[in-house]
């Protein structure tokens, strides 16, 4: 029985792992994207742009920073594959999703929250991003990364 | 300034692949070129060693004893017979470059070791567990056929090669256990062309000695009941053939010589 067990416990129990994490998150993940695209067309028209300085026919009556922000991590099947992805190099296509993800819902809860409190239009947007931390104590590895986006929402007279 | 509010455009960020299309590729892609280095280093390490001759390496190697060897006691009756056996036995391979030496090695685990300079290592555990002469003289001339093919040689030199390419891999992140499984599995399949060619040649010591190959499958035959595995699976991942396959072999190959499979036995000693 030694060596059937020592099989499953090298090759079985990783495998079988590398399946749970592809199929949960990528259920996580189509969720997700469909939320995002129902929350974007209910905030669809609502001004969200990147000018540092206002066009000069617009009347500002009030002004306030919003943010929006959203820590993501990866799941073990997307960390396996940008590893070996790691060993060649080239686009780690496993993470677009992901960060897309991540960019796309900052901007809903920065966009949600100026709409809510009253705001015409969010402008001079950016985004930014900071690695939180480390997965491992060798200082290798990434545990998650924040995505924020910030900007000044105001009223229009 | 008027603003026209447009929906945001899918698919910029995002490459169009499939997960696991994705998997595939990186997976299937990496084995293949893991496996070619390997076969690049195999081919290397052996055409080093063709410059590399039987009568150097006995130089280097003639009292060679690996450092964490753990000796039995200097009087111990299966370790005299056995030394008695190896030079009865060195005897049907005449032009052997090699002066053989025994060693036994305390150690839990049924194993037999081909080293540089002539040097062979059985284990007490084996001695134990073989039943008859005949039995332990098919390890031995197995053991032989290391030597006479060079596998041991080669073997230390794919090690050092192996080993430098696993150092780099470690380095390297997240893949590269991966490169180093797939290297290893690629190995060991030239690993089981050595092993079976080392049985041929046993086999053709055990017949010059006893005239009959009788009970020189019987170590494989208490390996598997011993359950060291015996499943394609298990045989895929180790070094060696499977135990049943292996003795399919020997009996054909014994067949083909036309080498009695039955004879009378000689037990042992202790």
């Amino acid at each position: 029985m030694s060596i059937y067990f020592e099989l499953f416990v090298n090759f079985g129990i990783p495998l079988l792992v590398l399946m749970v994490a592809y199929f949960v998150g990528n259920a996580i993940e189509k969720k997700h994207f469909r939320e995002i695209r129902a929350r974007e067309e209910k905030v669809h028209g609502f001004p969200v742009i990147s000018f540092a300085t206002l066009p000069p026919d617009w009347r500002v009556g009030s002004a306030e920073l919003v943010t929006g922000s959203v820590v993501v991590s990866l799941d073990y099947f997307k960390r396996i594959i940008a590893g070996l992805r790691g060993l060649i190099g080239g686009r780690v296509k496993t993470y677009e999703p992901l960060l897309d993800r991540a960019r796309r819902e900052a901007v809903l809860r920065m966009t949600e929250d100026a709409k809510a409190r009253g705001y015409d239009a969010v402008i001079n947007v950016r985004l930014e991003t900071s690695r939180l931390a480390n997965a491992r104590k060798d200082g290798r590895g990434t545990a998650g990364v924040e995505m924020l986006a910030f900007g000044t929402a105001i009223t229009l007279t | 300034m008027k603003f026209i509010a447009r929906k945001p455009r899918e698919g910029i960020n995002v490459s169009d692949v499939h997960p696991l299309t994705e998997a595939g590729t990186l997976v299937f892609g990496l084995s293949v070129i893991f496996a070619a280095i390997v076969l690049v280093l195999v081919f290397f390490v052996d055409l080093v060693l063709t410059f590399v001759s039987s009568e150097t390496e006995v130089r280097i190697f003639s009292t060679w004893i690996p450092d964490d060897l753990i000796s039995t006691e200097a009087d111990d009756v299966r370790e005299s017979e056995t030394r008695a056996l190896v030079e009865r036995l060195a005897r049907h391979w005449p032009d052997s470059p090699y002066k053989f030496r025994l060693e036994v090695s305390a150690s839990e685990t049924p194993n037999a070791m081909a080293l540089p300079g002539g040097l062979i290592i059985v284990t007490t555990a084996l001695l134990d567990r073989v039943g008859t002469e005949n039995e332990l003289a098919f390890v031995l001339g197995h053991e032989f056929g290391h030597f006479r093919n060079r596998d041991h040689i080669r073997q230390l030199g794919r090690g050092v090669a192996l080993g430098i390419l696993f150092a780099a891999l470690r380095f390297s992140k997240g893949g590269g256990s991966f490169g180093i499984g797939i290297a290893d599995l690629t190995m060991r399949g030239f690993s089981r062309k050595q092993e079976s060619d080392a049985d041929s040649f046993g086999l053709e010591i055990v017949y010059a000695e006893y005239g009959h190959v009788d009970e020189s499958w019987r170590f494989f035959d208490r390996m598997i009941r011993d359950d060291y595995g015996n499943s394609d699976l298990v045989t895929y991942f180790s070094t060696h053939p499977s135990g049943g396959d292996r003795i399919e072999n020997l009996k054909f190959h014994a067949r083909q010589h036309g080498w009695p499979l039955t004879g009378p036995t000689t037990p042992l000693t202790w």
